[in-house]
């Protein structure tokens, strides 16, 4: 035993000690596999069985309430200052209040909401908030089946038992750098959860989310037309909103796409088309529902910029590819699914010329819908086969 | 086991008058002191380290690079506030950004760019005062000029990336970022945006030559150190008077593949797929955006594209109706 | 017959592993030796069956020609033929043709009395090539996961299996692997010149010596391995490069499922700068 003999003993031990923790860092075999994509192309989902054991967990639908009695005087007889619910009956009406409270508000009751002395009371903008809420929810629920189809949402698919959901996000303009001359970040290198921890734009929502801007880079045509300039640059900020979908919806890219052509809608899986509904309806909820409750929410309740929470894919879909793993609420709460036949929903103030055309549009976009979910529901039909 | 093998020095020796090449002119750089020697190099190969000669080349090059370093460096701890922890912690994911592709060729603001294009100025001046060095000490070494060219190959690309390509786009933007992660992004953005880069011919032309030349130094490397024990990488001696050494290698490769090259041939096959690795990624990255959009329609047009069965979706915004982008 | 002027005194009989005299003998100049046959059986009978697969792929396009692997429902079975069973024939034939290589070769060191490097180094890239198709299929329970046999086909896989983990590149052992990669190319360039500069000096010049060579990276980067130094160097880099790229591949999915980008979190998330 000389010096070279333990001195190369005690590299080798080094070396080992190194790799085994670096493998520490990573997850251990088996993970469970699942082909999208014809065979020997790669459109594959590998998840480890202990990360889909603690999804599934942390994804239960709760026990809804029994249904109530659809019969008796509506609610806006019986209660003050209903807006939004009037249509439904005493019963229905009460269920859905306590089912708001267990959904958003389990700790904080009622209260949180109301002024317990004079529940009609608009003091609180918890209750103003909650009003525009309902709008949005019975609006995914009806005009936007191309994206949540029969199974549709309820406060619970956000909410999940808190008052501000789990998943929201904020303008953001990054951390502080310095003033001066150097150290402008560009948008990027502030790794977040929500783009996959990579050093990508790390707010692509205002631009794709907020904003309606072009989401598409990839060229259509082989050669140049002098055309299509989007840059290298966009292409990040396109391709961080991507590692959100991923993230959020607990799948990766070959989910929708075929790599080899990502932009090609024929080698897309139909989940793509789903997708493409959805960032419709999150524009939609943004700027029609979240920006309009602005003025009502406290300072505290804002972002760093001033700008209200706003929703994305993460907000209802909490890392599983379908929020809840696909089990419908919605269906149990028919008062959350659609505007009532007898009383059009009426809005939180006076409609500003610009709520009215939103409205209209809002109209011609229900018709559409519905050619487009039977398109949808043919596409959908043949992938299966 | 291993010192056996040829993989391990067993015996080290200490050189007092080492063979060094005297240079005739410019004796203020004197190369018969300035070095030592290291263990664990003269493992591998020669122990000896040092001296260096610089020259006035050397330091101007030395010069423009360590500006270009620390331009990156101090943009990167200002991004985060002078932090010092923060910029250790967060140090892969920083960067020094090219200007947004907005301001075209146009100088943009220190802040927005302008430190990139400052940089890469220093840069490529660091990298070309350093080119010259590698042609100025063949020439007066009277070797050949193999080395120089070699660098040019992978200075081509260099230029292509960061200047070439760039000008025939228009936007200073389209470079890469000088950054750990930020870069690896770039190039993800690249291959997105241009209909993925697997499909641009002189991409797999250029990996054909990176892996070939892995292939090529593991073959050649493996088989000097067979041959060791006759003296194998004596490899100028052995190119002009062939010895056992060469005859063998040669006959292992005709006998295993039915062809072989010769001592010096091998070192041809070498550079050649070492220098062709870097002259056909350039041209690749050069035509990506200028030539061809899309790479993965130009192969559908050229009918290189495979099929594969499958069941067509519709693009949502073509269906009549469909709400705008 | 094929050979070379100084060749005739080296071909002497011996040094076979299986067979002994039998097959010890040369074609052209090609060695045989038992492993040549079954080299050259595994060889024929895989690309009968690539070819037959192509057959009925319905095209005859070099580039578009794809052998797929079974769907992953067939799980670590035998699939049908026209599933992907040829996939599976034709893998199992590629190992038996590339063990059959690397075993010859050691045949013909043994014949040429040289130290074993190059079948050793072939062995890493088999292990590769393994790695891909059998070790990582196994690791995740179906033969599906290989890659498959198609010239552009076979990248439509690398880049499909890359975005599963969202963006490759922050894969450590990519990282790694890549890193020899270039810097395997760029030695290689240097020895190639290095060699080529002493040995073809230009016109009015002497071939130089090792010493020139030495002076000239002394001078240049104030280091020269040396001339046997730059074969270890370069066997090294280049065995590295094939070794981490298979670890890279095999950690992908066995050992992490989730984007690599976030495997990086542990860095961000030490205690004492969090």
């Amino acid at each position: 035993m000389n010096n070279t003999f333990i001195s190369r003993l005690g590299v080798q031990a080094l070396l080992l000690l190194a790799v085994v923790s670096l493998l520490s860092a990573c997850e251990k075999p088996p993970a469970k596999s699942v082909q999208w994509g014809y065979r020997g192309t790669g459109m594959v989902d590998i998840e480890h069985p202990a990360t889909m054991e603690a999804n599934f967990a942390a994804n239960q639908v709760p026990e809804g309430l029994p249904a109530a009695d659809p019969s008796g005087p509506r609610a806006s007889e019986v209660y003050k200052n209903v807006k939004v619910l009037g249509d439904l009956s005493a019963g229905q009406f009460t269920r859905v209040m306590l089912s708001i409270s267990n959904w958003v508000a389990p700790q904080q009751g009622c209260a949180y909401c109301h002024n317990l002395a004079n529940f009609a009371d608009d003091s609180l903008y918890t209750k103003v908030v909650a009003r525009k809420m309902l709008q949005m929810t019975r609006h995914i629920n009806s005009d936007w089946k191309s994206h949540v189809q029969g199974t549709g949402v309820t406060c619970y698919t956000c909410h999940r038992g808190n008052p501000v959901p789990a998943y929201v996000w904020f303008k953001d303009e990054g951390p502080r750098t310095a003033r001066g001359y150097l150290g402008d970040r560009m948008g990027i290198g502030s790794p977040k959860p929500s783009i996959g921890m990579s050093s990508l734009p790390f707010d692509p929502f205002t631009n794709y989310l907020d904003n309606k801007e072009n989401i598409r880079m990839a060229a259509t045509t082989a050669l140049p037309t002098g055309e299509d300039r989007q840059s290298i640059k966009q292409t990040e900020w396109t391709y961080a909103l991507m590692m959100h979908f991923s993230k959020s919806l607990g799948v990766n890219c070959t989910y929708c796409h075929n790599s080899r052509a990502f932009a090609d809608w024929k080698q897309s899986t139909p989940q793509r088309s789903t997708a493409w509904y959805g960032i419709r309806m999150v524009r939609d909820l943004n700027n029609d529902y979240m920006k309009p409750l602005t003025e009502v929410f406290p300072a505290h309740r804002l972002g760093p910029t001033g700008d209200v929470a706003k929703a994305y894919c993460s907000t209802c879909h909490q890392g599983i590819y379908k929020p809840l793993y696909g089990v419908s609420m919605a269906k149990d709460y028919p008062e959350l699914q659609g505007p009532s036949p007898n009383a059009a929903a009426k809005p939180v103030r006076e409609d500003s010329a610009e709520e009215s055309v939103v409205k209209k549009s809002k109209k011609a976009k229900s018709n559409t819908s519905a050619k487009l979910e039977t398109d949808i529901g043919i596409t959908a039909k043949t992938a299966a086969n | 086991m291993i010192e056996y093998q040829n993989i391990f020095t067993r015996t080290q020796v200490r050189n007092q008058h080492p063979h060094i090449v005297p240079m005739e002119e410019n004796t203020v750089f004197d190369r018969s002191s300035g070095s030592f020697h290291l263990y664990l190099a003269g493992k591998i190969g020669n122990a000896r380290i040092g001296p260096i000669f610089l020259g006035w080349f050397g330091i101007a090059s030395i010069l423009c690079g360590v500006i270009a370093f620390e331009i990156i460096g101090l943009n990167m701890w200002a991004s985060v506030n002078w932090d010092p922890v923060q910029f250790l912690r967060l140090w892969p994911w920083l960067a020094l950004e090219p200007p947004s592709p907005a301001y075209g060729l146009h100088t943009p603001p220190l802040r927005e760019g302008g430190w990139w294009l400052i940089d890469g100025a220093f840069l490529t001046a660091a990298i070309f005062l350093w080119w010259i060095r590698t042609y100025r000490l063949a020439k007066q070494l009277g070797l050949g000029l193999h080395v120089c060219w070699a660098f040019g190959a992978a200075i081509w690309l260099y230029m292509v990336l960061g200047f070439f390509r760039p000008i025939l786009m228009g936007a200073w933007g389209e470079a890469p970022p000088f950054g750990f992660f930020p870069h690896l992004d770039w190039t993800a953005a690249l291959s997105l945006r241009y209909g993925n880069l697997f499909y641009n011919p002189f991409h797999m032309l250029s990996i054909v030559f990176l892996y070939g030349s892995a292939l090529l130094f593991a073959m050649h490397g493996a088989t000097i150190l067979a041959v060791g024990r006759y003296g194998g990488e004596r490899e100028i001696e052995q190119i002009i008077d062939r010895g056992t050494a060469s005859e063998r290698a040669a006959l292992f490769w005709r006998w295993t593949m039915g062809f072989n090259a010769t001592m010096e041939s091998v070192h041809r096959w070498a550079w050649w797929f070492a220098i062709l690795c870097p002259l056909t990624g350039g041209i690749g990255i050069l035509l990506t955006g200028t030539a061809v959009d899309n790479w993965y329609l130009w192969a559908v047009k050229h009918h290189v594209a495979p099929s594969y069965p499958i069941i067509p979706v519709i693009d949502p915004l073509t269906l009549p109706g469909a709400p705008t982008n | 017959m094929a050979m070379l002027n100084f060749e005739k005194k080296y071909r002497v009989r011996g040094g076979t592993l299986l067979g002994g005299d039998l097959f010890d003998f040369w074609a052209g100049p090609f060695y045989v030796g038992f492993f040549g046959i079954t080299g050259t059986f595994f060889t024929i009978l895989g690309t009968a069956l690539i070819l037959y697969s192509a057959a009925l792929g319905g095209t005859w396009n070099v580039w578009q020609i794809n052998v797929a692997p079974p769907d992953l429902s067939y799980g670590l079975g035998l699939a049908p033929l026209k599933e992907g069973g040829i996939w599976q024939f034709v893998t199992i034939c590629a190992i038996g043709s590339f063990v059959s290589w690397a075993l010859r070769e050691v045949e013909i060191c043994n014949k040429l009395g040289m130290g074993y490097h190059v079948p050793f180094a072939f062995s890493v890239a088999i292990f590769a090539y393994v790695s891909l198709v059998v070790i990582r299929p196994l690791l995740l329970g179906a033969w599906g996961h290989g890659f498959p046999y198609g010239i552009l086909s076979h990248l439509d896989w690398v880049s499909n299996v890359g975005y599963q983990y969202l963006h490759f590149h922050y894969n450590p052992a990519h990282m790694l692997a890549i890193t020899f990669f270039f810097t395997n190319c760029l030695a290689l360039a240097l020895h190639g010149a290095l060699v080529l500069s002493a040995t073809n000096p230009g016109s009015g010049q002497v071939v130089k010596t090792p010493e020139h060579e030495d002076t000239y990276f002394l001078d240049l980067i104030g280091y020269s391995v040396g001339t046997l130094g730059i074969h270890r160097l370069g066997l090294v880099l280049a065995l590295n490069a094939v070794f981490w790229s298979a670890v890279c591949i095999i950690i992908s999915g066995p050992f992490w499922t989730k984007g690599w980008p976030e495997w990086w979190s542990w860095w961000l998330d030490l205690p004492f700068w969090k």
